[in-house]
């Protein structure tokens, strides 16, 4: 219920309202744009909304995220790139439809999917968030160290294309977070004598590092890979209109899409990607048409939409209620309360249940806004996409990474760790190491240490504490499950291919 | 060979986090040890890198990947050098003067190639990104210990 007071404080705010639309157009351009991505245009504004009011920059940040997801969909119905990992499965049937003239009727179903999806993302969002907190209240540190484990290793288990090369990256994040003082003991480690190093490693100049100037040493190599022009495909006067009877057949789809978009942003890191091709799956096993799958069926094209974006409002749960960010942008916001000293977890809901509320409330305003621009102007966009001449555009955001990072806390020392972060982050890439799990283990890794000891120090030094207490033994088991899980996946597709072993 | 060294970095990188775990302080009676999470998670990397050693060594050659460069990665580590110049250079000559020099390069090597563009870039870059950053947003710039062209402007 205090879902309807917050909703009216927002409408009747008109700055607010504002912010809510500018997030939703810059959120829907950087997610159409292929190579840009919202997590990078979130990490390079976050500084800017230090000079804001709390719930003014994580609307602003928020609604950057959920406008991106959808915006892939414009750059991968159009130009066959998708613009997000999410919108490849979008990709599949959408660009055929595009080729065939089609491309006004494909954006339309997947802005109409989009919508539907995320607001069902976030209605159950708000309906079972408040319930996973008075869970979350009544847990003790061994269960919330056993969570922070489950994250971990399905974190870096299951996203990316290495099991070892997932975990590795987890546990790079987790060493990387524990540099500085030790928040319990004021002992040093890792800074080897450095007075910079004993104050830790910011996540501001981290995740600008990583997610923006990694993504412009990213973008220089694929520049040399693949030179080619981005070409727009024309819609043809009919292949622009959408009628009901077009859509009734994909709403089934949108439904289902949402439904597994919602279930899988629950768990920490799975992300959009997933749900979207889950979705696809799903939705071509139990289609009427499935031949037509593939070559431009207007419910390929809703399925992966829907699922893709109900991620966004659910991945929001482990955030609020465990402090666990459960995506890169999760991650970022988190940050964000961090810095607006408002502490994350089961507690938010008693100290500032308002700015949640008000923050969810900003979400489905944001939905309804880069609905009605998508809807209306999609391909606008999409032109104005293709005139952003990108020679001039990554140097500029290569130039803004600096003084970005420089902005968070004046210091030179940021500066010097985001240019590290952004080539550690290019280098983690092209080697298939998994940068989503670095930067969600890194950070996660304090609070999880916290617990840990907090736990040793209950049964004074015995391990088997997280054994004995079923929940914690249940996360735990959960954790060692999605490994068994995914290797018994990997050994499986190894035996279909008849290759070699990679690396597992 | 690329797993390999995957491997052996992963392991030399996990072999300092173990040496600089064992370097923390023994634990005060009644606490835990400070170092017990990075000393657990550098052995637990260790443990990977063992594992993409093995995985490496199990490889054949003929299935080593071939990933066409065309010398992208050569013109990253120039960027990659020019970024770190460029920002130790604040602490040297301020903001505006390594932002003046570095705008036009890092539009070269993006492939701009006109040069009024390019010497526009020069008083342009720096000039928005501190209205924005350091008159708008009210950050304090970085002082350049050697020469600072603000201090000079503003006398």
């Amino acid at each position: 219920m205090e879902i309807f007071p917050a909703l009216l404080t927002v409408i009747t705010d008109p700055m607010l309202l504002f912010a809510i639309v500018l997030a939703a157009f810059v959120g829907m351009i950087v997610g159409a744009t292929p190579g840009l991505t919202a997590s990078a245009a979130i990490a390079m504004l976050l500084p800017i909304t230090f000079y804001m009011s709390p719930l003014f920059a994580l609307a602003f940040l928020y609604v950057i995220g959920k406008s991106g997801r959808y915006g892939g969909s414009i750059a991968a119905i159009l130009f066959n790139t998708p613009g997000t990992a999410a919108s490849a499965a979008t990709q599949i049937d959408g660009y055929p439809l595009a080729r065939a003239g089609k491309a006004g009727k494909a954006m339309k179903v997947a802005t109409i999917s989009s919508i539907i999806g995320d607001l069902m993302g976030d209605i159950l969002l708000v309906i079972g968030v408040g319930f996973i907190a008075s869970i979350a209240l009544k847990l003790g540190p061994p269960e919330t160290f056993a969570i922070y484990f489950a994250a971990f290793v399905v974190i870096g288990s299951v996203i990316g294309k290495s099991i070892v090369r997932g975990l590795a990256s987890a546990l790079m994040g987790i060493l990387v977070a524990m540099v500085g003082l030790d928040p319990i003991s004021s002992e040093e480690r890792y800074t080897f004598g450095s007075f910079d190093l004993s104050n830790g490693i910011g996540l501001v100049p981290l995740m600008i590092g990583v997610f923006v100037l990694g993504e412009v040493f990213a973008q220089l190599e694929d520049r040399r890979k693949n030179p080619g022009e981005t070409k727009e495909n024309d819609s043809s006067q009919d292949g622009n209109n959408l009628t009901w009877d077009e859509y009734k057949p994909c709403l089934p789809h949108a439904l289902r899409g949402g439904f597994i978009g919602a279930g899988i942003g629950v768990l920490p890191g799975l992300g959009s990607a997933i749900a979207a091709f889950i979705s696809y799956g799903e939705g071509k096993r139990r289609a009427k048409n499935p031949d037509q799958w593939g070559k431009g069926a207007l419910e390929g094209v809703a399925a992966p939409e829907a699922a893709n974006n109900a991620v966004s409002g659910p991945s929001m749960a482990p955030l609020l209620t465990l402090g666990i960010p459960g995506s890169t942008i999760g991650a970022i916001l988190l940050g964000v309360f961090l810095i607006h000293g408002i502490q994350v977890g089961p507690t938010l809901f008693l100290t500032d249940k308002e700015l949640v509320y008000k923050l969810f409330a900003c979400g489905m305003l944001g939905i309804i806004a880069y609905g009605v621009i998508g809807y209306f102007g999609a391909t606008q966009v999409a032109r104005l996409i293709l005139k952003i001449p990108t020679n001039v555009l990554y140097p500029m955001i290569f130039m803004t990474a600096f003084v970005a990072a420089y902005s968070a806390r004046g210091s030179m020392f940021d500066v010097t760790v985001m240019t590290v972060a952004g080539f550690v982050g290019w280098l983690m890439r092209k080697h298939d190491f998994n940068i989503a799990a670095f930067v969600i283990s890194f950070v996660l890794a304090k609070g999880a240490e916290e617990t840990f000891r907090q736990s040793l120090l209950m049964s004074d030094g015995g391990a088997l504490i997280f054994v004995e207490r079923p929940i914690a033994l249940a996360f735990i088991i959960i954790g060692a499950g999605a490994i068994a899980f995914r290797v018994r996946g990997v050994l499986k597709d190894r035996k279909l291919a008849a290759g070699g072993l990679g690396d597992a | 060979m690329r797993a390999y060294a995957e491997g052996l970095v992963l392991a030399a990188i996990s072999c300092v986090a173990i040496w600089g775990a064992w370097q923390v302080p023994a634990a005060s009676p009644g606490d835990t040890w400070a170092g017990i999470v990075p000393f657990a998670a550098a052995v637990a990397l260790l443990a990977l890198s063992g594992f993409l050693i093995i995985g490496a060594t199990r490889q054949s050659a003929g299935e080593a990947q071939s990933d066409p460069d065309n010398g992208a990665t050569l013109e990253i580590v120039g960027l990659f050098i020019i970024a770190l110049i460029y920002q130790q250079s604040f602490r040297w000559f301020g903001y505006l003067v390594p932002t003046a020099i570095v705008a036009p390069l890092v539009l070269y090597i993006f492939g701009v190639r006109s040069r009024i563009g390019l010497a526009l870039s020069v008083i342009l870059c720096p000039l928005v990104f501190h209205v924005i950053f350091f008159v708008l947003l009210g950050v304090f710039p970085p002082y350049g210990e050697v020469f600072d062209l603000l201090n000079w402007i503003q006398g």
